[in-house]
């Protein structure tokens, strides 16, 4: 077991992780670059795109913080650097969790304990890493097509306005499965997001009625913000 | 006809450079267990592994296509691109396109839509990097130095998450964020497998909507 941690926190480990973490760091640089140009290509100006840029990486705080402290419980089990590897790209606690439970079982083992060995160990990685990678093989091979079906589509009369409608409802669609899935748990999450949605109405509400700029780009964060002091005083 | 000109370059390089991303993201992740396997000599053999892997895929191969098909109207091209390599769909990228393409006033499927979502995507990458690396580091001394009344608020993060993107959406069309709602619960405690309920709900909500816009339209 502390062979196994002391393998998990190694070196090279930590070069495998920082590399994918760059890949990361390069592709968001490289299609900010692409979106600014092709922005100002279709009648963007800079300050509109600015504003974009700031909306999103505000917008991005709340639900970080919340990624990560998930993410914190990983790390006793599968040690720092393959935590920020499998949390910094596609997957997520839950499902991380779940791949490593799943590896251990198979090798009849317990991922704490003298059974959790360096083999253990590489078959969780392997799990987690193959497992990982089908989301990203399949955009890889398959959002091109994807593309062009949405081109034909929106080449159509009304093509454009359906899909930017569709668009729109599928959001709305989403968001509502996802938050009444977490609201049936039980009385606090279904309190956390009956105020996380009043504040959220009221503040969108409030800044587009008095034109507030900031309030709409701190929306979002804010209303996560409340809604969690909502539930720290009811549970 | 410019415009569209404008698009199409911008989807051949958003094509050229997320596939060279994810083909490097897909080679690092298969180089890592190869090098703990071969390298340093822990190879647990292929027998285990293929049996894990299988066990996994049981469970979650459905979800490596059902995600970017169910997502791609919103993320467009190049979100998509971003979003399964970045990861965090529903709880960070659709939130921060969201909530930049709001700020502009443009609708997500447009052509200023997927530009503004996209920009709004990428920034929130790099800030969720910015913040996951230094906590890694400091990692499980952080957890002693939170108050554990406030460590209590953690798993309640997604409900808020959640229902305030969905509170800023159905302000342009409430009935169909109450719609979703109630859609959405009834799916939810339905025996539909968990990994097609979000699916279900789209397509009914997305049914009855477009039903709806169009008698608005012919009225």
């Amino acid at each position: 077991m502390d062979n196994t941690m002391h393998i998990a926190n190694s070196w090279p480990i930590w070069a495998f992780a920082s590399l994918i973490i760059g890949v990361v760091v390069f592709q968001g640089i490289k299609f900010l670059q692409l979106a600014r140009k092709a922005g100002a290509g279709i009648g963007l100006s800079n300050q509109e795109m600015n504003k974009a840029i700031k909306t999103g990486a505000i917008t991005a705080i709340g639900p970080s913080f919340g990624i990560v402290i998930v993410a914190i419980s990983l790390i006793s089990l599968l040690g720092n650097p393959l935590t920020m590897m499998r949390i910094g790209v596609i997957g997520s606690a839950p499902i991380e969790s779940l791949g490593a439970s799943l590896a251990s079982e198979s090798a009849g083992a317990e991922l704490t304990g003298v059974t959790f060995t360096p083999e253990v160990f590489t078959l969780i990685v392997w799990t987690l890493c193959i497992g990982g990678s089908g989301w990203m093989l399949f955009t890889l091979f398959f959002n091109k097509s994807l593309g062009t079906v949405q081109e034909k589509i929106s080449a159509t009369p009304n093509g454009k306005k359906y899909l930017s409608v569709i668009a729109l409802i599928a959001m709305i669609a989403i968001f509502g499965s996802l938050t009444s899935a977490e609201m049936i748990k039980g009385l606090v999450p279904a309190l956390t997001a009956v105020a996380a949605i009043l504040s959220s109405l009221l503040m969108n509400l409030i800044a587009e009625k008095k034109k507030i700029i900031w309030l709409k780009e701190w929306a979002l964060g804010l209303s996560i913000i409340i809604a969690l002091t909502v539930t720290y005083f009811i549970i | 006809m410019n415009n569209s000109n404008t698009m199409a370059e911008f989807h051949t390089s958003a094509h050229l450079w997320g596939r060279v991303t994810l083909g490097l993201g897909i080679l690092i992740s298969y180089a890592l267990p190869l090098y703990l396997s071969y390298a340093m000599g822990y190879h647990p053999g292929f027998d285990l592994i293929l049996q894990s892997f299988l066990a996994y895929a049981a469970v979650i191969a459905f979800v490596w296509v059902l995600e970017p098909l169910m997502y791609f109207a919103i993320l467009g091209v190049s979100g998509t691109y971003i979003a399964f390599f970045t990861g965090n769909i529903s709880n960070m990228c659709l939130p921060s396109a969201a909530a930049s393409q709001d700020a502009l006033k443009v609708e997500p499927g447009t052509e200023q839509g997927e530009i503004v979502g996209t920009l709004g995507i990428s920034a929130a990458s790099l800030v969720n990097k910015i913040i996951l690396v230094p906590i890694i580091l400091l990692g499980l001394w952080l957890l002693t130095v939170i108050p554990p009344s406030i460590q209590e608020v953690f798993p309640y993060v997604l409900p808020a998450i959640f229902g305030a993107v969905l509170a800023q959406f159905s302000l342009k069309r409430p009935v169909y964020g109450l719609l979703a709602l109630i859609v959405g619960a009834l799916v939810n405690i339905s025996p539909i497998p968990l990994v097609f309920k979000n699916l279900v709900v789209i397509l009914i909500v997305v049914f009855l909507g477009f039903q709806l816009e169009k008698r608005k339209k012919s009225e």
